[in-house]
């Protein structure tokens, strides 16, 4: 019961928030194509979900391919850097430089090379999600401790050995950490690739009932966005909890 | 197994120097000994007087800068990769993410102990041995210090090895946790008559377990006096309630205290 209680907390947080928006709304009278009542939101959602959810589906597989794509190009790189110094000198500061360019100034160049493909827009969703990865994961293969490498070594074992039975489960909390951040940010990617050119996707929904003055609708999918993120960080939530019994004494 | 006749270790004027920003560090010298095979041998003196070092020297995680050291007549690496040596570390050093049963299992694992076809002794009965049968599907944040002390024990005793080298495997633990972690592990080693070198800062604990004790100094790192324990403590067998042992103790601080290293820990 008082574990019912405590995990209701955050609906009754966000039920306030949306009490107080209405609240706003009704009271101030803001016009509707400024700003939509939440139960006008609602109405939209429910109206438009053929709409929505076919608009959805794209931008879900660019952001879940680009998660997938981004994740693993990080995790392989990390693993090649914690191997060989020289190209972790060469590289690693390539990737931090690379990492300052703002996304979507990056995005152009890309829908140059591959075109209005959903290609250009996995990868713009993948390269978002490297970054945070990459850094994560050098992190958590560096986490193993002197006296871990000191057992493995009196125990002759090989480099081989050494990232498969150490390195790699003791980074596993890293990379769960780094995957709650991709989650978010691979749908961002998703989005903004859409912006720059395509014809379909919840990111070109979001411009043209921008321009349509349709906010209700604008609103609503916002909201679709926001559940697919909030679907792939519950997916990485459950597998971390299901994978990561263990904690440091 | 064939085993060369002589002294499993054989350490003869051996010194290791660190380099750090250009200058050489010494963590000792001219330190020579020798342990014959089912021997137990404590290293016992104050901090900085190299006794970890040494014992990593012997375990091949460091190389000497000066002198020979010889295990079984060989290279220290050599004993090494025929996985002949386990080490004890002052942590216990078990993975948090394996079971205690997995944790003892990992040496079986690695290093191609497969391809060298020796006998392994059975994780099961180790943890047995070591009275921890009951917590094998436990994970070690689910156990106490001296529970996964144990549990390392029983890790370094499944490749039944030649030489068991213990980095003050008990200085975290509580003096009754400690006391009877000795206990079990005489019980131990009268059981499995492997080679023993055992580091602590405990008067108590050198005087309980050493059938040899040496004593080091620090500034430099050396030996300062090698006592056998032998004729005063029958078959490694003492009560710690004797005069004896209070005597032996109370020798082993004289060693120390005569040495000028004030800053020694009390028993």
């Amino acid at each position: 019961m008082t574990r019912l209680l405590s995990r209701s907390w955050p609906f009754a947080g966000v039920a306030s928030l949306l009490l107080l928006w209405w609240a706003l709304i009704t009271f101030l009278q803001v016009r509707p194509f400024i700003a939509p009542s939440p139960v006008a939101v609602m109405k939209a959602l429910w109206v438009n979900h053929a709409l929505l959810l076919s608009n959805l589906v794209p931008t879900a597989i660019e952001a879940i391919a680009g998660f997938f794509l981004g994740n693993a190009l990080a995790v392989t790189l990390a693993t090649i850097f914690i191997h060989n110094s020289t190209l972790r000198r060469m590289y690693f500061p390539v990737a931090v430089i690379f990492n300052t360019i703002p996304i979507i100034a990056l995005s152009p160049i890309l829908i140059l090379i591959f075109g209005m493909s959903i290609f250009s827009k996995i990868i713009i969703s993948a390269i978002i999600c490297l970054f945070p990865t990459l850094v994560n994961m050098i992190r958590g293969f560096e986490s193993v401790s002197v006296s871990e490498l000191e057992l493995m070594r009196v125990l002759s074992a090989s480099r081989r050995e050494v990232f498969f039975k150490l390195r790699l489960p003791r980074s596993m909390p890293f990379l769960f950490a780094a995957l709650r951040i991709a989650c978010t940010t691979s749908v961002i990617g998703a989005i903004v690739s859409e912006w720059i050119g395509t014809d379909h996707g919840i990111g070109v929904l979001i411009i043209q009932a921008t321009f349509d003055y349709r906010t209700e609708l604008l609103y609503a999918a916002i909201i679709s966005s926001s559940l697919l993120a909030l679907s792939m960080f519950a997916t990485v939530a459950l597998l971390e909890h299901f994978f990561i019994k263990w904690r440091t004494s | 197994m064939t085993r060369a006749p002589g002294p499993v270790i054989d350490i003869a004027g051996v010194g290791v120097t660190f380099e750090r920003d250009g200058d050489g560090i010494v963590a000792f010298r001219d330190v020579s000994l020798r342990a014959d095979a089912g021997r137990f041998v404590v290293l016992i003196g104050p901090s900085g007087c190299g006794k970890s070092t040494l014992l990593r020297a012997i375990a091949d995680l460091l190389t000497c800068t000066q002198g020979t050291l010889r295990i079984f007549g060989n290279e220290p690496s050599a004993a090494r990769t025929a996985r002949r040596i386990s080490f004890v570390f002052q942590d216990s050093t078990l993975l948090p993410w394996r079971s205690v049963i997995e944790n003892v299992r990992l040496p079986l694992e690695v290093g191609q102990w497969k391809r060298l076809g020796r006998a392994s002794r059975a994780p099961e009965a180790l943890l047995e041995l070591v009275g921890l049968a009951s917590r094998a599907g436990a994970l070690p944040h689910e156990l106490s210090g001296g529970q996964r002390q144990r549990v390392s024990i029983a890790r370094a005793l499944v490749t039944q090895p030649d030489i068991l080298l213990m980095d003050e495997p008990f200085g975290a633990l509580d003096e009754i946790t400690r006391d009877r972690l000795n206990d079990e592990l005489l019980r131990i080693w009268r059981e499995t008559r492997t080679t023993v070198v055992f580091v602590t800062h405990s008067l108590a604990e050198a005087a309980f377990l050493g059938q040899s004790v040496v004593v080091m100094g620090s500034n430099p790192g050396r030996i300062v006096k090698v006592i056998d324990l032998d004729s005063r403590k029958p078959g490694n067998r003492i009560d710690r309630s004797t005069a004896e042992f209070f005597a032996i103790t109370s020798e082993l601080r004289a060693v120390l205290e005569g040495n000028g290293d004030p800053a020694m820990s009390l028993p």
